[in-house]
């Protein structure tokens, strides 16, 4: 293999690659064999999707007989019988689920790019030992926290309310995940730029919004687009700190909702999770250009 | 300026910007750090909601996990699904990403596709998939039409069936997270290793093993740390997939511990079985970030 190399090199001017037509012949053809099987892999793979759209708009016999064909006379009765559930399950858990979220990733993003900002500015064993205690935070399960966390709650006043949710969320182990994101991003930042903004007499709140939180965006596109979807998502945490009396997010709404069935309705479990489903998979499809740069961003560092 | 005059200038520009980061670290240290350390020690008490006093007793609670066979049971499951899920979600992330390692637009979209089962939520995931698997559903459906089968299969009804179902399904979510991490890791490989490389006369094998292998090994290891993080604290899916049935034959520790907690209100328990569980997912991911870094250096 090194010999026919330095054959090449030392050659001298001329063509360094030797033509291959012998290779590319067979390349060209393989192109649409591989976006086939490209098709045929990920089609398959993402099939529970679709299988969740199609039969939304399936009557129950029509669920089971032709389960995975296109409603053949679509009908919108699972989406209402959905709609209509006991106490509005849908619509309210939709509401608190949106509450939720926004309430969270919006106090979630200014206070762990700041936390990060300042934490990268700090000597570095201070920082060492702060970034671990945060480290940690990533592989604890909710199932060690969520208890203390309703008895401190309680102690506050606010144990099976929404603030105690939102205000448990930012302390949690999300604050973990944007905190990491932040420095890595950070790092990249030249102090030439911090030192010019300080020499122009600014202070450090102001140059970390007018300055650092720009440099950024790609982090807080990455944090903001993994945060709603695992907020909006997140079960354990919303079930058990809520509790069962005072109106439910909607995974916990459906959850609730399908359990309690005696004897599977699936034309409406299927509306109930097509309208669950469609505002975090349409957020995402919205974001991508975001999600794509916030991944490709990371993934350098 | 004295070197105190510098100080206090220092502070009163900072003053802003440490409120914020302190607001921050204060709700980390409330919710966070203080449940843990409240979990240890709860741990040694025999706290429960039903009885108003409670006290300390040592290490009972964690002689009391020696003896549970339920407990036992469910380590065991959460055990294997975690090893093997890691591993099938990460061969099959890294192939998908290499089939789907190209710019042109179709292979952006199936790209976006592919991620999908990572944007909706464990319980939709959990409640789809018993439908496909039930007797009556999807998968069925095609057994009994092809003839391959003559009475449908009870994917969830038996322990052994229930248990691979939830392998399956729970590798089919996170396919879609590692595809997407090694996507970005290969994009990060030159173009000029492959064709250098090619020039060299490599072969695609040699191609895979000596640059690709190579190249994606960090995100390999990432990838994998939190594949089985996810899984050693799996809930949502499981819940709405099975239930942790049938016989509790898939019921995770993460399920075991909220059952200990809230079905029996033995919070004293159910906080040392919380902390084995941080222990052991402390253990596995740091060993095996370990081990996947040397391996890092020596690929």
């Amino acid at each position: 293999m090194i010999t026919q190399r330095r054959g090449t090199s030392l050659s001298g001017p001329g063509p360094a690659v030797p033509p291959r037509p012998v290779r590319k012949a067979p390349r060209a053809l393989r192109r649409p064999a591989r976006l086939a099987l490209a098709l045929l892999v990920i089609l398959a793979f993402v099939s529970p999707i679709y299988l969740t759209v199609v039969n939304a708009f399936k009557t129950s016999a029509a669920i089971t007989s032709s389960p995975a064909s296109l409603p053949t006379h679509p009908t919108l009765r699972n989406l209402s019988a959905a709609l209509s559930q006991p106490g509005h399950v849908l619509q309210l858990g939709l509401r608190n689920s949106l509450i939720v979220v926004v309430c969270s990733v919006a106090l979630l993003i200014p206070l762990g790019s700041a936390f990060s900002f300042w934490i990268s500015r700090k000597r570095t064993r201070t920082r060492a030992v702060i970034m671990a205690v945060f480290a940690a935070g990533l592989m604890i399960p909710p199932q060690i926290t969520v208890l203390p966390i309703i008895k401190i709650l309680g102690h506050i006043g606010l144990d099976h309310t929404y603030p105690g949710l939102i205000l448990s969320n930012i302390g949690g182990g999300y604050l973990s995940f944007a905190v990491f994101v932040y420095v890595g991003f950070m790092r990249s930042i030249p102090a030439e730029v911090i030192e010019a903004a300080r020499i122009d007499g600014a202070g450090s709140l102001r140059i970390w919004w007018k300055i650092i939180m720009p440099l950024v965006r790609p982090a807080t596109a990455t944090v903001g687009i993994f945060l709603s979807l695992w907020i909006w998502n997140d079960f354990l945490n919303p079930l058990l700190i809520i509790g069962p009396t005072t109106g439910q997010t909607v995974t916990v709404g459906l959850y609730d909702s399908v359990s309690s069935q005696v004897q599977p309705d699936y034309g409406l479990q299927f509306g109930f999770m097509f309208l669950a489903a469609l505002i975090p998979v349409v957020g995402y499809l919205l974001a991508q250009k975001q999600f794509r740069a916030g991944l490709t961003a990371g993934s350098s560092r | 300026m004295t070197p105190l005059r510098g100080w206090v200038r220092q502070a009163r520009r900072d003053i802003g910007l440490s409120t914020v980061a302190g607001v921050g670290l204060l709700l980390y240290l409330v919710f966070l750090v203080a449940p843990v350390l409240l979990s240890l020690v709860t741990s040694f008490t025999n706290q429960n909601i039903l009885f108003p006093n409670s006290s300390f007793v040592g290490l009972a609670n964690y002689r009391m996990m020696l003896h549970d066979s339920q407990l036992h049971a469910s380590i065991e499951f959460t055990l294997a699904l975690a090893v093997t899920v890691t591993i099938v979600a990460n061969v099959a992330g890294l192939l998908f990403a290499i089939l789907l390692n190209r710019t042109s637009l179709s292979y952006r979209v199936l790209r976006t596709l592919a991620f999908l089962p990572q944007v909706i939520s464990g319980i939709i995931v959990g409640f789809v998939w018993s439908w496909i698997l039930s007797p009556t559903g999807l998968v069925n459906h095609i057994l009994t039409g092809t003839g391959l089968v003559s009475q449908p299969v009870n994917w969830l009804g038996t322990p052994q069936l229930a248990m691979l179902s939830a392998g399956i399904v729970v590798s089919w979510v996170l396919s879609g997270f590692t595809t997407v991490v090694y996507l970005a890791a290969l994009q990060t490989i030159p173009r000029e290793l492959y064709d250098a490389s090619s020039i060299d006369g490599a072969n695609s094998r040699q191609q895979f093993r000596l640059i690709t292998l190579r190249m994606v090994a960090p995100a390999t290891t990432i990838s994998v740390v939190i594949s089985l993080i996810t899984v050693l604290k799996l809930y949502d899916i499981l819940i709405a997939l099975t239930g942790g049935g049938p016989a509790y034959s898939t019921r995770s520790i993460a399920m075991y511990i909220i059952s200990v907690g809230f079905s029996d209100d033995a919070y004293g328990y159910a906080s040392a079985i919380a902390m084995a569980l941080l222990a052991l997912t402390a253990i596995l991911a740091l060993s095996v970030t370990t081990v996947l870094r040397r391996r890092e250096v020596d690929l």
